[in-house]
């Protein structure tokens, strides 16, 4: 064990957990990257690309050594980063990207293979020969690809989102973080910290430094108790705040469970959408380091994450308690890990300050102007070799620490192509111009980096966003904190034969950028990608500056004149699990139910979704065993005798007011004006460039109240178009709208036999022709006084009604059809027959209104009124749509024995098929079990004037061609004596 | 997105439906011809900047709006009713 | 002779049929559910109908809503809707024809029943906690006094904020099962915290 004093975690309780199955011990406040440092444990993973033994770098979600897949089986999740994985106890963990143990991974001899895999090795390598690709260099480059393995199972946990709105969103709960929560708080404004540690402080936890002469965690503690208190604050701890969206609306992740072994009855994760009016970024900073010849050994740190781990989990990084540690810094920050370090008994052997002018130590040896030139230590570092005073020798060294300045996390305030700007004093990127409006940055992302300059601009930027906001804010009284300066130095690599990582978790050298420039890789986006660097899933936090700067060295350019790199969501990876929000499985997307649905459910029958609906698709009767028996039985039935199907789910929309008469007949092309009260009519409706959009029917219930019906697919388009055309085009007519669909359960009651049924429950209406003929509607009463509304249209061709009653009695009302039609031999059908029905009949359908459909294709164009304005009508009649010489046509296979198919291609008997001799195609298809041999619908050249001709239908998908001979569209009742009995 | 609905103040713009370029307000008179119909349902600028446009509240007041977006930063400047642009040019027409 | 328009007709009474009316949630009888602090019931009996005013017509003789708000007034609970348009609550009236008590007290509005168009349940418990859960809205908008159209898991509702402590939920009557299995997911991840 390598505990040292101190801290912030738990002695009292112990928490049992397992690494690569070996069992360990660690305390509440541990991450598992702390407890396993703690532990002794230095080698954790494998590189990418090489399988170098790797180790924990840093102590945050900048972490790019450090992955691991946490628990195990349905749960397991690869790529989890140790050092912000909160210890549980029993926790799982295991290493990747290994063949064989971690310890002796097989796949290490991709290193020894290192000068083959350079930079742009994939685009040089796999090019040729050009039939190996397939067979063979995808399939390997797949098997090595990736980090980590996913389990294959489904995830057993519960995401859910939420939606929250507050004043002032604070992105980050350290000192600037807190500080401008106090502000905001205080003066009253909604508030919503969110940080992605388990515990508020940020850096103050990591850091030795006073506040108010009292440990900062302490003043920590006070500021998040007053938070706390004041209702007006909401704190979200293991939050991270992902991405800025427009208009001040932020995603971030609540990891509500992750903590836990499991989430229990809760969800793991909630994904919130935060709208927010201003938010601060208080981000912070995280640490570079500094590429030198084998740098990436376990046991090399960075120099902060080794003071954090000293003071906030009482752990330094080495195997015994006198192990020797040194820190390489080029800046002030490395004196203070060793001061701390110090404080804390560990066996300090020095800092080697790459800077001429390094300050002395108090304590421990400084080698001024000193560089690590290199490292050992197969598994973990053994010794470094140090070049000072023009001498290179070799040092025993466990750990090594690393500072190499502090990078602000600008990537909030980039996200909206903010571009960060350079800063040359402080040799940093800081946010600039034009990132997510209202953002304000504070603290360390802001380049004010010592905690008495984080506590106030914290309080600054506070105010910048109460005074936007119009509320008055006071300014808290700032507590006494260090102000350090600390000194960066322009070193950003050891130049030197060896290989220095600058990007670890991509496997990215100093090197591999500067070969990738001799490749003339000029850009910093070609250098990326041609790298590789900073596309790892760290996205480069701890690389990309770095490796701008070697950029800027071989180009002899300024790091602004390079370029820069600006960051998109998400700041840290999102699973997909917690995006979906549990939209998974059955709940993926709400079911609209018909009211007969739990009806037909008893029923037997079989279900099909239909957009957001669930229909009745066909009523399986004992003995049937496939479903052309149930549907031919239901079709024959239906024209023998009486059936019946739910048609609510067709779009119903009340129209009413002064100028409704006038209104209809602009929306629909044919003559709606003439219609008289008590009577319905087919109408079509165009896109306003003269193609159809819609078919329905449209029933004069009084002289100002119409109720006009819609496809199910489009019930939603056409309100909103209709609410368009009563709003933007014709605003001063009086008409008012409302949709209806739910509201009246509608039963389509189809066959020979339909009215001797329907007299039975209405309530002494007269249904004979003479008194209901064809296309009639009225409001009438049925079963002893239910209102209801009784139309006479039909899809099917047969006489047939289609009755409504108020949605809550539509079940009762099948019910009592059935009952009273058993002797009638009533039939419920579905939705398969109902296609089957109307095939027979040649009535259009979805398949028919594609979208490119005229009304004339259908036979229809006499319909589109030229005596009066309506939407499309105009252009209905332009040269194009006009000329459109095919109309819908029956077609029958010469041998009933045949198959027609839908979507199959039609041509002239004999000809070359080709797109040139296209004459048109099948729409619908079936067996027809009136006819007892397959039909089919389609639109085809001249249809109308080539009745009986033999063409060749050809579906060259299936390698199917079939003779057919055209016929009329209408295979049942072509006068249509039947619907009008 | 925020559309700031004239009746309603801020709504997320998922209670919307985009239909495009408000243009579309100013349906050519029946008797102007398929040439005018043709630019109408055709022809559409696009805009690097400002752009009316039109936004249907369907998952709220059933209010078509037309809103004032700046195409490159996504800045909204203003929402009208519709209707009210579509009375108001009518009167001017 | 049993065939007439209906707009003109004002019946009070009670419907008259020996047919078995379903709620929307398929059962004879409605459902209710208590999870930890929450309550959710779904309430049949409320009938509800949609008014509209007409251009020359006089405004109804009732105090109606300004946008975004609900009031109790002279033909029921009335919930702004849209411009000109607002939805009337009759609490217990679900077995009346409600529209045409609606139509005959604002004559020249445009009147539809809209009872079996949608369902209602009623919230009740800390329900800023479900809000944030449910809908993208800020809930400053919706304080006691205020209704407001939105959406729930891609279903569209009208929310009505009766009292801090009591939200109506009016749903689509179709979709009824897959709003309530949502807002019944979301009280049993909140009350398992």
């Amino acid at each position: 064990m390598t505990r040292v004093s101190g801290g912030l975690i738990d002695r009292s309780r112990s928490l049992t957990f397992t690494f690569n199955g070996q069992s360990y011990a660690g305390h509440p406040g541990d991450t598992l990257a702390s407890a396993l440092m703690a532990n002794g444990v230095r080698l954790v993973g494998r590189s990418f690309k090489y399988h170098r033994p790797r180790g924990i770098f840093s102590a945050g979600s900048e972490e790019p050594n450090a992955l691991v897949t946490l628990r195990s089986s349905a749960r397991a999740e690869p790529n989890t980063r140790a050092t912000v994985a909160e210890l549980y106890d029993g926790l799982e963990a295991s290493s990747q990207n290994h063949v064989g143990p971690l310890g002796f991974d097989l796949l290490a001899v991709n290193d020894l293979m290192a000068p083959f895999f350079a930079a742009g090795f994939y685009y040089k390598t796999f090019m040729w020969p050009r039939a190996f690709w397939e067979r063979l260099y995808e399939p390997m480059i797949r098997r090595a690809a990736g980090l980590g393995r996913l389990s294959d199972l489904p995830d057993p946990d519960a995401y859910d989102r939420g939606y929250l709105h507050c004043d002032v969103l604070i992105i980050g709960g350290g000192a600037a973080g807190l500080m401008a929560a106090l502000s905001a708080g205080r003066a009253g404004a909604r508030v919503i910290l969110a940080d992605e540690d388990f515990r508020l402080g940020g850096r103050l936890l990591a850091e030795s430094d006073p506040i108010d002469d009292a440990p900062a965690p302490q003043w920590v503690e006070r500021v998040e108790a007053e938070l706390r208190s004041l209702p007006n604050v909401r704190i979200l701890t293991r939050t991270t705040v992902f991405g800025a969206y427009d208009h001040g609306i932020y995603g971030a992740v609540e990891r509500v469970a992750d903590h836990l072994a499991t989430p229990g009855d809760g969800v793991r994760q909630t994904l919130w959408r935060i709208t927010a009016k201003r938010a601060v970024l208080a981000a912070g900073a995280t640490e570079r380091h500094v590429p030198f010849a084998d740098n990436d050994r376990p046991g090399i740190l960075l120099s902060g994450a080794m003071r954090a781990y000293a003071n906030r989990w009482s752990v330094a990084p080495v195997a015994k308690a006198d192990d020797p540690v040194a820190i390489f810094t080029t800046c002030d920050d490395g004196h203070r890990t060793a001061r701390d370090l110090l404080a804390k008994g560990v066996n300090l052997i020095g800092v080697v300050d790459a800077r001429a002018d390094a300050p002395a130590g108090k304590d421990y040896e400084v080698f001024a102007g000193g560089l690590v030139t290199g490292t050992r230590g197969r598994r973990g570092l053994t010794s470094i070799r140090l070049r000072h005073g023009g001498q290179d020798r070799w040092i025993d060294c466990t750990a090594l620490g690393v500072a190499g300045g502090w990078n602000p996390n600008v990537h909030l305030a980039s996200h909206h192509r903010g571009r960060p700007v350079w800063d040359d004093t402080r040799l940093a990127f800081l946010p600039g111009d034009g990132g997510p409006g209202g953002l304000i940055p504070a603290g360390a992302c802001a380049g004010k980096g010592s905690t008495a300059a984080a506590l106030a601009d914290g309080a600054a930027a506070a105010e910048t966003a109460l005074t936007a906001l119009g509320i008055t804010a006071r300014t808290p009284d700032m507590p006494r904190a260090e102000d350090h300066a600390d000194r960066p130095s322009a070193i950003w690599h050891v130049p030197g034969k060896g290989r220095a990582w600058v990007d670890f978790q991509n496997d990215v050298t100093v090197k591999d950028i500067q070969l990738s420039h001799k490749e003339n890789m000029r850009s910093v986006e070609h250098m990326k990608r041609w790298t590789t660097l900073g596309m790892a899933t760290d996205q480069g936090k701890t690389s990309n500056v770095t490796a701008l700067a070697v950029m800027a060295e071989m180009t002899e350019r300024s790091i602004p004149q390079t370029g820069t790199t600006i960051f998109r969501p998400p700041y840290t990876g999102v699973s997909l699990g917690v995006l979906g929000g549990g939209d998974t499985g059955a709940d993926f997307r709400p079911r609209r139910l018909t009211p007969t649905h739990h009806w037909a459910e008893t029923q037997g029958a079989v279900f099909v979704e239909v957009g957001p609906w669930m229909r009745a698709q066909y009523f399986p009767q004992p003995g049937e065993t496939h479903w052309r028996q149930s549907v031919d039985r239901e079709a024959l039935a239906v024209r023998a005798g009486v059936g019946l199907c739910d048609v609510t789910t067709l779009g119903k929309i009340d129209v009413q007011g002064a100028d409704a008469r006038d209104f209809l007949n602009r929306v629909y092309a044919n003559m709606m004006g003439t219609l008289q009260v008590g009577r319905t009519r087919y109408g079509l409706m165009l896109r306003e460039d003269g193609t159809l959009f819609d078919d329905g029917t449209c029933a004069r219930l009084a002289e100002d109240h119409y109720v006009v019906t819609t496809t199910t697919a489009n019930a939603g388009a056409v309100y909103r178009n209709m609410e368009f055309a009563r709003q933007c085009l014709w605003p001063d007519l009086d008409v008012q709208l409302i949709s209806t669909t739910d509201a009246w359960a509608q039963i389509a009651v189809a066959g020979p036999k339909s009215r001797q049924l329907l007299t039975r429950i209405t309530d002494g209406a007269d249904l004979s022709n003479a008194a209901f003929p064809f296309m009639a509607c009225a409001n009438l009463t049925v079963c002893g006084g239910l209102r209801a509304r009784l139309f006479r249209i039909s899809f099917s061709g047969e006489l047939a009604y289609e009755i409504a009653v108020p949605a809550r009695y539509g079940a009762a009302l099948m019910q009592r059809l059935m009952e009273e039609g058993a002797d009638l031999g009533v039939t419920p059908y579905g939705t398969e027959t109902l296609a089957v029905l109307r095939i027979e009949k040649g009535h259009a359908a979805g398949a028919e209104l594609n979208g490119q459909t005229t009304a004339q294709m259908l036979g229809l164009g006499r319909m589109v009124s030229a005596k009066k304005d309506s939407i499309g009508a105009v252009m209905s009649r332009r040269e194009g749509l006009a000329a459109d010489t095919r109309r819908l046509v029956g077609l029958v296979p010469v041998d009933p024995a045949q198959k027609v198919t839908a979507g199959a291609h039609l041509f002239t008997k004999g000809a070359v098929q080709n797109t040139v001799t296209d004459q048109g195609w099948i729409t619908s298809a079936c067996h027809s079990p009136h006819l007892g041999h397959a039909i089919g619908l389609g639109f085809l050249e001249h249809g109308d004037t080539r009745i009986g001709e033999i063409i060749t239908a050809a579906n060259p998908l299936e390698g199917q061609e079939v003779a057919l001979r055209v016929a009329s569209a209408h295979f049942v009742d072509p006068e249509g004596e039947r619907l009008r009995d | 997105m925020l559309i700031p609905h004239p009746l309603l103040g801020l709504r997320d713009a998922q209670e919307f439906t985009y239909l495009g370029d408000a243009a579309l307000i100013d349906r050519p008179d029946p008797e102007a011809g398929e040439a005018a119909f043709a630019s109408y349902v055709y022809d559409r600028d696009n805009p690097a900047g400002l752009h009316r446009e039109l936004w249907f509240h369907e998952q709220g007041d059933r209010s078509w709006l037309v809103v004032t977006r700046d195409t490159l930063t996504h800045e909204i400047l203003g929402a009208e009713l519709a209707r009210n642009v579509a009375r108001t040019r009518r009167a001017g027409a | 002779m049993s065939l007439r328009p209906i707009s003109s007709t004002l019946r009070e009474s009670a419907f008259v049929t020996d047919l078995t009316p379903t709620c929307a949630l398929g059962a004879t009888t409605p459902r209710s559910l208590r999870l930890g602090a929450f309550g959710l019931t779904e309430c049949p009996e409320v009938a509800l109908a949609s008014l509209a005013l007409r251009r020359d017509a006089p405004r109804p003789d009732a105090t109606l809503p300004e946008a975004g708000f609900w009031a109790e007034t002279a033909l029921g609970t009335a919930l702004w809707t849209g411009p000109d348009q607002w939805m009337i609550e009759g609490p217990g009236l679900a077995d009346t024809d409600f529209a045409a008590q609606v139509a005959h007290r604002a004559p020249g509005c445009s009147v539809t029943d809209q009872t079996d168009g949608w369902v209602l349940f009623d919230l009740s418990g800390p329900v800023e906690r479900v809000l944030e859960r449910a809908v993208n809205l800020d809930p400053a908008r919706l304080a006691p006094g205020q209704a407001l159209r939105s959406v729930i898991d891609h279903m569209p509702v009208l929310l009505v904020r009766r009292a801090p402590d009591r939200l109506g939920i009016w749903g689509m009557r179709s979709s009824a099962e897959s709003l309530w299995h949502a807002l019944e997911r979301m009280l049993a991840h909140l009350s398992a915290r």
